[in-house]
């Protein structure tokens, strides 16, 4: 691992850049409690649609202050959503500011939080309709854009492994049988086949059950594409000169696929891993985008951007609306340099 | 004899390693040379470094090629002597024919003078009738025929417009034996019926001995022995050559120990100092470790080993 | 070559018989029975009900039915939509016009931008200009397709250049021809953008290296001894070389294009398949679903036929097999 990490810093600059934001973005979600100046679902009725907060350091009368602040900011127009900035009302930053109670990663209380100000507001990504602060609905709405595409991928990767194991080395009749199940996954449309099997339970679910649901159609969509790769390079593998060698020795099958096909796929599959969780955060958006994944008022990446879609007005006027999908653009950039990087570095003929 | 192609002093390398170093031979016309060693001594790409295809990583570092008693080393336009007046040959023709065009379409498009449609066909016809293959072939793609005729047809390509000279890259390696025979055959031929020389790569010392007039012995980028094929094949003078012929299974006796030559073959990234074959040789002295020999000329051939230079010296 | 293709098209029947067993099993995994579902629908006439029993055997048990389902699709017979009250062949005629043209549009734009582009990159490889195409590839391929087309609405609602959301504009009514079908593709043009500019990257990305690939192949070689001019080792030897594997992966692209377009012409308002698939999911409107499916695996289907055909008219050894 640490010799991985250090030859992509070597070789491949922009891939171990894209390693590291995605380690920040994953533990930025994880202290989510902790970094986000409010509650996911606090609204600030009185701001609505209130655009990102600018912190300053000079003042109007360009006093230079070390310590930045923000002004007090109030809705003139609420038919326009356009906003005054009061100049002489000054609120400071503080780190680690003291707030309103709330639980920490479900396990402590705490009431002081990374920044924030003891009076007047901070939307440091601006608010949504509901007046919620969308920098902190951002961090929340991580942890469940984030780690579905990690779930994801690991459910669908065990399926895809075992069919694609069983198809690649048994070969024969079952090989034929599985190929073509995997061939009619993936003769449907992903999309297509996405909404389908969403249509097949009722709209309104749990939260969570609703986010069990999405791993679920997610992996039943992505296991045949795996298996197909996985399938593909057992059978390249069996071929090979170790494993006939290792035949010839008379080891048993269990061990042959233990031994020697599993280790020697697992670069590959690494980085099949890493170029797939796009596909994910992706399809777990495009669910919620269309309201048909996480349910308001919990954030995900996805709905935070659905009040925008088909909305001219709310779009024209209020364009950090958009933020969270430039965060969804960023991890999967992210995860693409991250794989393609570690495609370049885990070939042993690039040693 | 004219002289149709000299290379002197020649190193092919970049900054960070020398590949070939000071090559130097010459071929007369309607003269077989064949270059022999083992793979990777550097023997493809002399080939290469003649016809000024190198690898993009490699360049020429110094030393002049001669092609018909003139100066190309700084020639740039190339494709008039590609083809033309060179033409080679590859050792797996089926991957280095197009396999999405038909042979006749491939060996047409060389054509290099001419601008007739039906006068270029049947020039082409008539050398794939020289070549052993019928008309048919001119209509069918690579994969429908079989080695031997794959590279019956890629010699074809090369030789339509009766170059002076021929580089054949290890044509027949990847040919069973009685195939191979046939294009030997054909390749002694062509020296007759189109006056043209050829340069003969291969690994194979005695296939090296029968085809040709002159031997050069490779190892690891340098010429270690040149001269009189028969000559070297029955008297090597060089203790690499040496080893190497006394290898070949036609010289066992039978119930006699395989023979082979101790040590490996060093990679160009680490050459031992001095002569490279220094570590593997058993007539090692002192300076071999130090100094990389010069070419000795003796009678009938030339020699890079201190042990004849000693001679020389005293 | 009459023979290649019959057999490929002998090998999609047990594709197509899977693809219809799976969408009709989608469907009867939904929870409840989807007869008392029926007939619990107050605004569903208990003819309507008692016409769709007789041709789907609603009654029938499970296997029986998919044999309904399965005769019925035969003549086109999908179903009657519950939230439009008509059919849903009717509904889908309509919509697929709209995908197919959106997806051939964008299709036509993505290969006739990526290929010279993966020309140009594969002859530039390790210039700077090849690194900074290949940066923006990554972009065009990282990018969500539904984030570029909010963004794209967003700079045309700034700047009103385009037409947005449906396929016609209201003066529509009385035009001629021509102008009808410069207004069809002036709204065709938003989500067609969308499509093309998230495909390039891929497609450029692919070409790049098959070409990089074709030209440092040893059939190149051969064409470099041979003393032909650069020009045509280019644009004979390894374009053609290079296209070849294009052909192969055009199925593959065309997956990638119809589901892509399914969520643009939601976000842009082109009234596709994928819209009308969404409003069968809103509404529970489970055979409309079925058969969007059933036609989106089937459109999948006819753009890899199409492939294997095309691949068989540019490589011998395809066709002379």
């Amino acid at each position: 691992m640490k010799i991985v990490l250090k030859r992509l810093k070597k070789r491949n600059k922009i891939s171990y850049i894209s390693f590291c934001i995605i380690i920040f973005l994953y533990s930025v979600a994880f202290f989510a409690d902790f970094i986000a100046p409010y509650p996911y679902n606090k609204q600030f009725r009185e701001y609505p649609l209130c655009p990102p907060t600018r912190i300053h350091f000079f003042d109007h009368n360009k006093n230079f202050h070390l310590r930045p602040f923000v002004y007090e900011i109030k809705l003139v127009n609420p038919a326009l959503n356009q906003y005054e900035v009061i100049k002489n009302k000054i609120y400071p930053v503080y780190f680690f500011v003291k707030g309103e109670k709330r639980k920490i990663l479900g396990i402590f209380t705490s009431e002081r939080y990374l920044f924030g100000t003891k009076q007047g507001k901070i939307f440091l990504f601006g608010t949504d309709i509901h007046g919620r602060d969308i920098f902190s609905r951002i961090l929340y709405g991580a942890r469940i854009s984030l780690s579905i595409g990690v779930i994801g991928v690991s459910i669908s990767f065990v399926l895809g492994f075992l069919i694609g194991g069983i198809s690649g080395y048994f070969g024969g009749k079952i090989d034929n049988l599985l190929m073509r199940l995997v061939e009619i996954f993936m003769m449907f449309p992903s999309f297509y086949l996405m909404l389908a099997l969403r249509a097949v339970f009722p709209l309104n679910l749990s939260s969570f059950q609703i986010y069990i649901l999405i791993v679920v159609i997610l992996s039943l969509i992505g296991w045949a594409g795996l298996a197909r790769i996985i399938r593909g390079m057992v059978l390249s593998i069996k071929e090979e000169e170790y494993v006939l060698a290792a035949k010839a020795l008379g080891l048993s099958t269990f061990k042959i696929i233990f031994r020697h096909i599993i280790p020697n796929t697992s670069s590959y599959t690494i980085t099949a891993i890493t170029l797939s969780i796009p596909g994910y955060i992706l399809g777990e958006s495009a669910l919620s985008l269309l309201g048909l994944g996480i349910q308001e008022p919990y954030p995900s990446w996805g709905n935070m951007l659905s009040v925008s879609v088909g909305n001219l007005r709310i779009l024209s006027t209020a364009p950090w609306m958009l933020i969270p999908g430039f965060f969804i653009f960023l991890t999967i950039i992210c995860f693409n340099f991250l794989g393609d990087g570690l495609r370049d570095v885990l070939d042993p003929k690039n040693w | 004899m004219r002289e149709i192609l000299k290379l002197e002093n020649v190193w092919v390398g970049n900054q960070e390693v020398k590949i070939l170093r000071d090559i130097n031979f010459e071929v007369k016309e309607r003269e077989i040379l064949s270059i022999v060693g083992e793979s990777g001594c550097g023997k493809s790409l002399t080939l290469r470094t003649i016809i000024k295809l190198l690898p993009k990583n490699l360049k020429l570092l110094e030393g002049k090629i001669y092609f018909e008693e003139k100066d190309i080393t700084e020639f740039q336009d190339m494709e008039k002597i590609r083809g033309k007046k060179i033409g080679m040959i590859f050792q797996e023709p089926s991957s280095y024919l197009n396999p999405l065009f038909t042979i006749g379409n491939q060996i047409e498009e060389a054509i290099k003078n001419g601008k007739d449609r039906k006068n270029k066909k049947d020039r082409v016809f008539k050398i794939l009738e020289e070549m052993g293959l019928s008309k048919n072939v001119y209509y069918q793609y690579p994969h429908q025929l079989s080695g031997g005729m794959q590279q019956r047809a890629m010699i074809a390509m090369a030789i339509i417009n009766n170059p002076y000279l021929l580089l054949a890259d290890e044509p027949t390696t990847a040919l069973d034996i009685t195939t191979a025979f046939g294009i030997v055959n054909l390749l002694k031929n062509l020296v007759n019926i189109h006056n043209m020389s050829i340069i003969f790569v291969t690994h194979d010392i005695s296939l090296a001995s029968f085809i040709s007039d002159k031997i050069i012995v490779m190892y690891a980028g340098i010429i270690v022995e040149k001269g009189n094929a028969e000559l070297i094949y029955n008297n090597p003078f060089h203790p690499y050559t040496k080893k190497l012929i006394n290898c070949l299974p036609e010289k066992y006796q039978k119930g006699e120990r395989i023979k082979v030559i101790d040590g490996e073959v060093p990679t160009y990234k680490n050459l031992p100092k001095g002569c490279p074959f220094n570590p593997r040789c058993e007539y090692k002295i002192e300076i071999c470790e130090k100094k990389l020999p010069e070419e000795i000329a003796l009678e009938n051939r030339d020699v890079r080993c201190f042990k004849y230079g000693k001679i020389m010296e005293s | 070559m009459k023979k290649y293709i019959l057999k490929r098209l002998f090998q999609l029947i047990p594709l197509l018989i899977g693809m219809t067993f799976i969408s009709f099993i989608i469907i009867q995994l939904s929870p409840g029975d989807y007869f008392t579902q029926l007939k619990m629908n107050p605004e569903i006439s208990s003819e309507t009900i008692e016409k769709m029993r007789k041709i789907f055997g609603l009654d029938k048990p499970i296997i029986v039915q998919y044999f309904y389902w399965l005769k019925n699709i035969f003549t086109f017979n999908l179903g009657e939509s519950f939230s439009y009250h008509v059919p849903v062949s009717y509904l889908i005629k309509i919509r697929l016009k709209n995908t197919v043209s959106l997806s051939i549009f964008s299709l036509f734009l993505t290969w006739i931008i990526a290929i010279p582009l993966g020309i140009y990159g594969g002859v530039k490889e390790g210039r700077w200009i090849e690194k900074f195409l290949s940066f923006i590839a990554y972009i065009g391929i990282s990018i969500p397709s539904f984030f570029l087309a909010m963004l794209i609405i967003f700079f045309i609602s700034k700047t009103a250049i385009l037409p947005l959301g449906g396929t016609t504009s209201i003066f529509y009514e009385g035009a001629s021809y021509l102008e009808k079908f410069i207004d069809y593709l002036k709204h065709l043009l938003v989500p067609g953008i969308v499509l093309t500019l998230t495909g390039i990257g891929s497609l450029y990305r692919l070409m790049k290296n098959n070409f990089l690939e074709a030209l440092n192949s040893p059939y190149v070689f051969t064409t470099y001894a041979k003393g032909i001019p650069t020009y045509k080792i280019y644009f004979k030897h390894a374009l053609r070389n290079a296209i070849n594997p294009m052909i192969t992966i055009f199925g593959y692209e065309l997956s990638g294009i119809l589901s892509g377009a399914g969520l643009v012409e939601i976000i842009t308002g082109w009234p596709g398949m994928g819209r009308l698939i969404l409003e069968g999911v809103l509404s529970q409107d489970l055979y409309l679903v079925m058969a969007s499916l059933l036609i989106g695996g089937i459109l999948l289907i006819l753009g890899n036929l199409f492939s294997d055909v095309l691949l068989a008219l540019t490589d011998p050894r395809v066709r002379l097999k």
